[in-house]
């Protein structure tokens, strides 16, 4: 790919979703962007790019962003986390709440794998703490066709046969005469999708008692780091709690949020680790 | 070192699982249908087995179902890996004793995480 080319897809990756694309990894851009190229019609990435400076179409733009954005995901990724989530986080703040109703929301949620993981838990393995709670699931991404693909909820061949098992499979799922399979309708019924873009105010989505916002941050540059954290750390109840992917951390970026004391991975406001650790 | 053995009429197939087999720190023993891997078993009893369902002489079912009679035939964990991948295909295989199921074709990932979805790795 030319330098020109790759600087110009690099620089609208990073305003337009905030991922860091090194030049030593430009072949991401030519597989993430091709299924757009072909659609379009684009014989190369410099015609998408002359295409992209000339119309300045922002809807065009926007999209060229999203698919820039890793779409690299799998059902029960980090399941022992996920299993924690429900058996420890969500059953302390049903206690400490006094609707009977949790949110949870997975902030860049991809095709949906993480907040489908989460509702085969709480159809599976709820605990008895959790019975009768109200929990919402809310899965965003910045990507319109990812978006539709987990509220859709059918799954290829390779996508069912990464993280899940065969008896996970064969009860929460349908085979399709496509070949496809189709997430039941128990496991849809509890979770809502939006196209949402982490960059952008999230005011509109609500307040929730867990954010999971797990190898979104690893992607993307600093300042997008930070702009992110600001903008879910405004989004968690009081009391509340962010979950990152393994090995990504806020430390540097914001002074609002502290490691969970009884969770690897897990972010409480500034100064609540404390009180969180003796009410466990 | 645990052993696998990959039983499948298709030279090919195993060939490529077993060389991914081996990469997860399996020694690997073969097999190109089902009563040649009832010799095997009765032989030495594997750790695992992957496990294709139609095959020349004895079909991949019928070998499931004759080895979970045999006295160490509980042992071995069975990850059956099969082209016939509809639900009822599935459920015939898991009541038969199946602990796992792939379907083909697969990849590196798959066959790890199959694996890993039963303790292998």
């Amino acid at each position: 790919m030319q330098e020109e080319v790759f600087n110009e897809l690099a620089e609208l990756a990073l305003k337009g979703s905030g991922q860091a694309i090194p030049k030593s990894k430009s072949y991401l851009i030519e597989a993430r962007l091709a299924a757009i190229a072909r659609r379009e019609g684009f014989g190369t990435m410099a015609d998408l790019v002359h295409c992209l400076k000339s119309r300045a179409n922002p809807v065009f733009a926007a999209e060229v962003a999203a698919a820039l954005v890793s779409k690299d995901t799998w059902f029960f990724r980090d399941r022992d986390a996920l299993k924690r989530v429900v058996e420890d986080v969500l059953p302390k703040r049903l206690k400490a709440s006094n609707t009977g109703r949790l949110k949870v929301w997975c902030a860049g949620g991809g095709s949906g794998q993480e907040a489908y993981s989460l509702a085969i838990l709480l159809e599976d393995e709820l605990p008895a703490s959790l019975r009768g709670a109200k929990i919402d699931i809310l899965s965003t991404d910045i990507c319109k066709v990812t978006t539709e693909k987990a509220r859709v909820a059918r799954y290829g061949h390779y996508d069912v046969q990464k993280g899940l098992s065969i008896h996970r499979l064969v009860k929460h799922f349908t085979r399709l005469e496509t070949g496809q399979w189709e997430a039941s309708e128990a496991l849809r019924s509890r979770i809502s999708f939006r196209q949402h873009n982490l960059l952008e105010r999230a005011d509109g989505l609500g307040n929730f008692d867990v954010i999971l916002c797990r190898n979104v941050l690893s992607g993307m540059a600093r300042s997008a780091r930070t702009e992110v954290i600001d903008s879910i750390t405004k989004q968690m109840m009081p009391g509340g709690m962010i979950l990152l992917g393994g090995g990504e951390s806020v430390i540097g970026l914001t002074d609002k949020l502290e490691p969970a004391r009884h969770f690897r991975g897990g972010w409480v406001a500034a100064g609540t680790a404390n009180a969180e650790a003796s009410a466990a | 070192m645990k052993t696998c053995l990959i039983v499948d009429d298709s030279r090919v197939v195993r060939k490529v699982a077993a060389r991914i087999v081996r990469d997860l720190k399996f020694e690997v023993i073969e097999a190109g249908d089902g009563a040649e891997a009832m010799r095997q078993c009765r032989q030495n009893m594997p750790d695992a087995i992957l496990l294709d369902w139609n095959m020349p002489v004895m079909n991949g079912l019928d070998f499931l179902r004759a080895l979970r009679r045999e006295e160490d035939g509980k042992h071995p964990l069975v990850v059956f890996c099969s082209i016939e991948n509809d639900a009822e295909h599935i459920n015939e295989a898991l009541s038969s004793g199946a602990d796992e199921f792939i379907m083909k074709p697969f990849d590196a990932d798959i066959l790890e995480s199959k694996f890993a979805e039963v303790g292998l790795v």
